[in-house]
């Protein structure tokens, strides 16, 4: 009577369903890539917790839209009451949920061997890369790898924090796994991580932890295409365009897409920082104007660098409006609200695929890609003293810029073509943090040229959010000076 | 030896019974009686005879010395001891220790409603019933309050064996009678007994002449109470306070009179119901058929509603032992549906707009106001068709007649279908009367669902009953064995002809829009039923049974559910036999633990959520994913219940009464907890047991019954429930706010010491006369805004500032107190019957009236003429009421009411009269349901059915309606 009393759910696929079709833990490894379209992951939450706290971007928009959100960001006065941070955390540790549920029930699937590995390492490669965010963002995090029991919940052992050290540890782990599991580009499908994407990601926690050696034999791989074939994309504003998704250049990338529903997309990510209407107005903007690109980096780019005008939208003083490169007309300045904005960040609705629905514009976000490749093997390089290959590294990039060539390299000249190379990508405020690392005082200069305060010990990372702390029964603490 | 002969009638009609089994008591010998009841007998001396048929009680009579022995036979269910069902089985009414309300099927039959269930209302203590006055509509019943938040509140129905939530399948005239578990007596339902358990039992024939019996009536509704709206005038004046900025003298059309909205919608709506039935039987069966029709077109234009109800119900002796039955019905609803939605409508659309003009409507929604609810319903068209098999077939083996073996395969097949048709329009001049505006249907669209369920259930028993001079024992053991499967498919296409006959998904575009669903569910239970009962020379009297549940639903599958009552008959004590004031007097007490387990099929598994979308080589697939943390160990709500009750029946059994106090409490009820985001649950709460509930109350009933040497016969009965409900602990649970009121967001909190769904709203304490009043007092909102003749807020905590802080719970929609009155007189042919029903205590949110679309919605006539203006400053009533206006106790209004539910003024035909036409009876009648209503209520109706969190707010209920009918009942 205990079989009649059995009644699975009828129409939803249960815990059990996956021992018997070899497509369902596919499916969740596919539901695992989707939560990177989370707004919390990647939309505008984190363009305010990178862009904007960094010193590449200001808050943007009028001055008083999101000033006790964004504005904070950009001050260095997030208090842990900020919901935006509430936000990333909760969706970071969701996207960690979902791929701890998948790693459970990988090994009961039905699927071959070689296969149920590949899976896993996908999971474990996109589980790390949520946990190195979290670990960046916050310091040491509640560190779980496994679907704890409901029985568990109100465990405070569950809910404290890991030291920094554990969580990298577990990263580096998830990822050897992945190096070791995952194939290279072209043995699978456009979107799923690689063995190179692995490596690279690997070689930046490396980086991170000073580990230069390893840095540089990861690097140095996959530049000498022994992970796959990967190469510079020749014209640099390309990479962020229709025509640069998934190029020769991209190692990792969210892929998105049109779709019925519309909704194929990271949510508000290219409208948020899209140019604004303002002054006289009088057209239909592209959206809200946050995450301007600051003064700061502006005065970095050299003269004649063609990442300058690649990366930030110039409005025009009137009479003259800016023309986008697809032809899209921004009125002049005195009808738009501020005077830059992320070129990185625009997706044509005329030129580019979408659906029609703006704020779910279907732009990939590129996640690593081969210019950072050259750039973590320079610098791992130089600390080497293999300076010759560090300035083979820089100068492939600078020659795409239309830079002359350096003839001489030390760490200085890596970490200030690093912040050109990749301003605007979500980098520069967690690479100020590890430069301060290397190089004490770093920080502290680069936040007081950007004219904000970066008080040591306290801004590498952002608060703990408040309500997390209290749901936890203060099992959980708050970072220093929070 | 001697020869005894006589003639056996029916006792409630005289008639004589055929095939009557005559029998010496303890012998093979016996007869049967003839076709006019009569029988002949020889037998010994100091015989007994015993009579005895099926759906007849069995009557022993000693010869002694008669040579002429007639026999009246009472009914089964009509004895003098009256029989109660208590749940498989029967027990004698005053051998019950637990709180069981009966109401017979004539009572349910006089009135002209479709449900048996909104016949109940002002019958019976503690079960509250909630009715509307739309068509189809189920009404709610309550039996001792709310006892849950999140699982069921409603009882469990069991329709002859078939355990269900839904009896509008029904028909009021097929129903023998009506029993309400109100205690732990339900604990024989086990896990779904915790709301009570309402059984039906429906009729059966009776061996004797074949009976023809045809009931009728025929109605007329209309709404019972309408609000009365702004006129023109009232209107224009209002929104030069509310919406200065709108140009009332250019609107769509330039309309001089006044609309009346609902005067424009609503309509007075027919409503009959026919039913016949033919009954009868031989010597080894008996057969029940019926059919009966029932239409109701609603007040509503374009609404209607019919059922067809075709019923079976045959008994068929195979053997001396072993008898057959079956009670097979079959049931068709048909509904044209209509979208409350337009109700509200009625409710804001501008005065000043005409309605309609011949085919064109009246543009509301050009002048920033809502859309013309009359074009709604005009274009859309709903169709719910509901099919029904319900029944049982049983067998019954009875080796000894101390002991009833029987085994019933119960079953209740449902198809439903719900088709919807919206017509294409535009907001141009063909559709409007001027063109503009934003209401339009670019695309026709259709939207079909067809689901189907089965349910059955098998039931096997063993009954023992055994009596030893006036004492009694019976046991019950038994397996029930159930389960529950359903499926549905739906879909939606747009850009499909308005044709119905081509209303189907494959005319629709399939590259625009299209939406496909399917889904099912599957419950299986398996039951063990035991009971006890035991009565020791009719004066003390015990009872106890246990049912063990095994269910589906629950990863800890088995649950036990005991009850145990005891009672004392006092007047069959020695010392009570001196006094002649009371004739019966009992006192009861009963304890036991009920089962809610009206939660999702699956709610403690972990699912993985479809069809998540991802990219891989630039073609969409599709994924999935484990998300919500579910609570594997999730499981009934568990309610404790306790009762104590005294019957009585005195002066000469003319009064009776009862009186009971009870005590339920729900544990392990269902709340949400919040739990950290890091387990990644989406919404970063999941569903457990952890929250408690309490509903305490007084019931009590008193009949006086009398019928004078003249003829005359009269009742006065009453009854009315105290009941007293909290949510006693959440215990971590998070406080429950629900009841969306439009742009004022919740209005009710269920909290822990508070009723459940308490409305929780700023206090309102006046209104602001002047600017310096305004000055230094604490305000809602921007100061800047506040102007004289704002509503002003009491700053509860002090902070100098209205916040949602300020809020503060200002009851419920639960009464504290609900009665019945009924009225019964009967002479010379005549009966005159008055139901009234009332309670008092509870709280109505005026929802309607808070909610604004827009600043031009239309006000209440009433309100136009009570509120603030410069000339004529109110202390009650604001300026104005707009979007901005926050949820408070000025929308909460008293919830009390007293209704004469029901007149009815009958004559039955003399018998004489009636034996010349061959009619066995002949009665016709005038009746009025809900004749008036007394409520201090502004809005329609204080009577306002919704879930357990968010009762008792008018936002778009259907309008109550009065209905009067003629009726007639003839049987031959």
């Amino acid at each position: 009577c205990d079989d009649f009393l059995n009644a699975p759910p009828q129409g939803q696929i249960g815990v059990a369903a996956v021992s018997n079709d070899p497509a369902a833990a596919q499916n969740l490894v596919t539901g695992v890539y989707n939560i990177m379209w989370e707004g919390g992951m990647h939309g505008f939450d984190y363009v305010g917790m990178t862009n904007i706290a960094s010193d590449d971007a200001d808050k943007g928009s009028t001055a008083a839209d999101g000033a006790n959100t964004y504005g904070t960001f950009d001050n260095l006065t997030m208090s842990p009451g900020v919901g935006n941070i509430n936000n990333v955390w909760s969706t970071y540790f969701r996207a960690i949920a979902r791929a701890n549920q998948a790693l459970a029930l990988i090994p009961s699937s039905p699927a071959e061997q070689t296969v149920r590995n590949q899976l896993e390492g996908e999971v474990r490669f996109l589980r790390a890369y949520f946990y190195f965010n979290l670990v960046r963002f916050f310091g040491g995090v509640p560190l779980l790898v496994g679907v704890p029991p409901v029985e568990e919940i109100n465990n405070p052992a569950l809910q404290a924090r890991a030291s920094r050290e554990q969580v990298y540890t577990q990263i580096i782990s998830d990822l050897r796994f992945a190096v070791t599991n995952l194939p290279i580009k072209g043995q699978t499908a456009t979107g799923r991580a690689t063995k190179a994407a692995a490596m690279a990601m690997l070689a930046k926690v490396h980086l991170y932890q000073k580990n230069w050696q390893q840095v540089y034999n990861l690097t140095d791989s996959i530049i000498k295409n022994q992970a796959g074939a990967y190469s510079l994309l020749p014209n640099y504003a390309n990479i962020w365009r229709e025509v640069g998704a998934n190029s020769t250049e991209s190692i990792f990338e969210v892929q998105t897409g049109t779709n019925l529903a519309c909704n194929a997309a990271i949510p508000i990510y290219v409208v948020s920082q899209g140019p604004r209407a303002g002054g006289k107005r009088g057209w239909a903007d592209l959206g809200f104007g946050f995450g301007t690109p600051s003064e700061s980096l502006l005065n970095a780019y050299e003269p004649n660098d063609q990442r300058r005008a690649a990366s930030i939208i110039f409005i025009n003083p009137p009479p003259m409006g800016t023309t986008l490169w697809d032809g899209y007309r921004i009125p002049s300045r005195d009808s738009v609200e501020n005077d830059r904005y992320n070129y990185k960040a625009y997706h044509s609705r005329i030129a580019e695929r979408n659906c029609g629905v703006n704020d779910r514009l279907p732009k990939n976000l590129r996640i690593m890609r081969l210019g950072e490749v050259l750039l973590m093997h320079a610098e791992a390089a130089v600390a080497l003293g293999r300076n010759a290959e560090a300035l083979a590294d820089i100068n492939a990039l600078r020659s795409r810029a239309g830079l002359t060539a350096l003839s001489a390299i030390d760490r200085e000249r890596v970490w200030r073509e690093r912040r050109i190379e990749l301003a605007l990508e979500h980098d520069r405020f967690f690479d100020l943090i590890r430069q301060e690392d290397v190089q004490p005082g770093r920080a502290v200069q680069a936040f007081a040229e950007h004219g904000k305060t970066f008080v040591k010990g306290k801004h590498e990372v952002f608060p703990i959010p408040q309500n997390q702390i209290q749901l936890s029964g203060g099992a959980l603490t708050q970072n220093p000076g929070y | 030896q001697q020869r005894v002969s006589g003639r056996v009638v029916s006792q409630s009609d005289k008639q004589g019974l055929p095939g009557v089994n005559v029998v010496v008591k303890g012998t093979q010998t016996g007869t049967s009686t003839d076709a006019n009841g009569q029988f002949s007998l020889t037998v010994n001396e100091g015989a007994v005879l015993q009579f005895s048929m099926i759906g007849m009680q069995t009557q022993e009579v000693p010869v002694g010395t008669q040579t002429t022995i007639n026999v009246e036979l009472a009914d089964d269910a009509q004895a003098l001891e009256e029989v109660v069902v208590v749940g498989y089985g029967t027990q004698r009414r005053r051998d019950l220790t637990g709180a069981i309300a009966q109401l017979k099927g004539e009572e349910i039959q006089r009135y002209p409603v479709q449900t048996p269930t909104q016949a109940l209302q002002s019958k019976l203590s503690g079960v509250q019933v909630i009715a509307s006055g739309r068509p189809n509509e189920q009404p709610q019943i309550r039996v001792r309050g709310v006892g849950s938040a999140l699982a069921g509140v409603s009882p469990l129905y069991v329709v002859d064996g078939v355990l269900t939530d839904d009896i509008r399948n029904i028909s009021n005239n097929d129903i023998l009678s009506i029993e309400v578990l109100k205690d732990a007596s339900a604990a024989i339902y086990g896990v779904r007994a915790a709301n009570g358990v309402v059984i039906v039992t429906t009729k059966r024939g009776k061996s004797g002449t074949t009976q023809v019996q045809y009931d009728a009536n025929f109605g007329l509704r209309q709404p019972a109470n309408l609000v009365r709206m702004a006129n023109r005038d009232q209107y224009i004046s209002y929104l030069t306070d509310a919406a200065p900025n709108q140009n009332v003298n250019n609107p769509p059309l330039t309309y001089e009179g006044t609309t009346d909205w609902y005067g424009e919608a609503l309509r007075n709506g027919f409503q009959s119901n026919n039913n016949v039935s033919v009954s009868g039987g031989g010597e080894r069966n008996t057969f029940f058929f019926s059919a009966g029709y029932f239409t109701d077109q609603g007040v509503v234009k374009t609404n209607d509603f019919q059922r067809l109800t075709i019923r079976a119900n045959n008994e068929i002796q195979i053997g001396p032992k072993v008898t057959f039955s079956n009670q097979l019905s079959f049931s068709r609803g048909n509904e044209r549906g209509v979208d409350l939605g337009i109700y509200q409508n009625l409710y804001r659309a501008a005065p000043i707009v005409q309605a309609r003009v011949g085919d064109r409507f009246g543009n509301t929604s050009a002048f920033g106001n809502v859309g013309n609810a009359l074009l709604s319903l005009d274009a859309r068209n709903q169709r719910i068709i509901n099919d029904r098999v319900q029944g049982n077939l049983a067998l019954e083996y009875r080796p000894a007649e101390w002991l009833t073996l029987r085994s019933a395969f119960n079953t209740d097949l449902i198809f439903n279908r719900d088709r919807t048709y919206n017509r294409a329009f535009r907001n141009d001049a063909v559709t409007f009367i001027s063109a503009g505006g934003n209401q339009q249907q670019i695309n026709s669209s259709l939207a079909l669902n067809e689901g189907r369920s089965l349910r059955y259930i098998i039931d096997n028993t063993a009954t023992v009953n055994r009596t030893f001079g006036r004492s009694n024992f019976t046991f019950l053991l038994g397996s029930v064995t159930e389960r529950f499967n359903s499926s549905f498919i739906s879909g939606s296409r747009i850009n499909i002809p308005n044709d119905p006959n081509q209303w189907y998904l494959g005319l629709g575009d399939p590259n625009l829009q299209l939406s496909n669903n399917a889904g099912g569910d599957l419950q299986t239970r398996q039951s063990f039923v035991t009971r006890a009962t035991f009565s020791l020379a009719d004066k003390y009297l015990f009872n106890a049974s246990l049912r063990a549940d095994g269910s589906s639903k629950f990863s800890e599958r088995w649950g036990y559910f005991p009850t145990i009552g005891a009672g004392w008959v006092i007047s069959e004590e020695a010392f009570m036999q001196d006094q002649s004031l009371l004739d019966f007097l009992k006192f009861r007490a009963s304890w036991g633990i009920l089962g809610n387990d009206v939660i999702a099929s699956n709610a403690y598994l972990l699912t993985a959520a479809v069809n998540i979308p991802y990219f891989f080589n630039n073609t969409l697939s599709l994924g999935s994913a484990i998300q919500d943390i579910k609570d594997q160990q999730l499981k009934w709500e568990r309610t404790e219940q306790f009762d104590v009750g005294l019957e009585f029946t005195l002066l000469n059994n003319r009064l009776s009464g009862e009186l009971d106090y009870y005590n339920k409490t729900t544990r392990n009820a269902l709340a949400f907890q919040i739990i950290p985001a890091i387990f990644g649950d989406p919404d970063n709460q999941y569903l457990t047991n952890i929250a408690s509930f309490r509903n305490r109350g007084l019931e009590l009933v008193l009949n006086w019954r009398e019928t004078m040497t003249n003829g005359f016969g009269y009742s006065l009965g009453g009854n009315m429930t105290i009941n007293r409900n909290q949510l006693v602990g959440l215990n971590g649970g998070q406080a429950l706010l629900a009841g969306g009121v439009g742009q004022q967001g919740f209005v009710t909190r269920t909290d822990n010491g508070q009723p459940v769904g308490s409305f929780y709203v700023l206090n309102a304490i006046g209104v602001f006369q002047s600017q310096s009043e305004i000055d230094g007092a604490p305000v809602f909102g921007n100061r800047a805004s506040v102007r004289p003749g704002d509503l002003r807020y009491e700053d509860v905590n002090g902070d100098g500032t209205i916040t949602a802080d300020d809020r503060i719970y200002t009851g419920s929609y639960q009464p504290k107190l609900y009665y019945g009155i009924n009225l019964g007189l009967n002479y010379l042919g005549f009966d005159l019957t008055a139901d009234v029903y009332g309670n008092a205590g509870n709280k109505v949110y005026n929802g309607k009236r808070a909610f604004r679309f827009e600043n031009t919605d239309n006000i209440e006539a009433a309100y136009a003429d009570a509120r603030w203006t410069a000339t004529r400053p109110s202390t009650t009533d604001p300026r104005v009421i707009t979007s901005a206006t926050p949820a408070s106790t000025y929308f909460v209004e008293s919830g009390s009411f007293v209704r004469l539910n029901n007149l009815t003024l009958g004559y039955t035909l003399p018998a004489t009269l009636m034996q010349k036409a061959r009619f066995r009876t002949a009665r016709i009648y005038l009746t009025a349901q809900n004749l008036f209503t007394i409520q201090q209520f502004s809005g329609f109706s204080p009577e306002l059915p919704g879930g357990p969190l968010d009762a008792g707010i008018e936002l778009n209920s259907y309008p109550t309606v009065r209905t009067f009918a003629v009726g007639l009942n003839v049987g031959f």
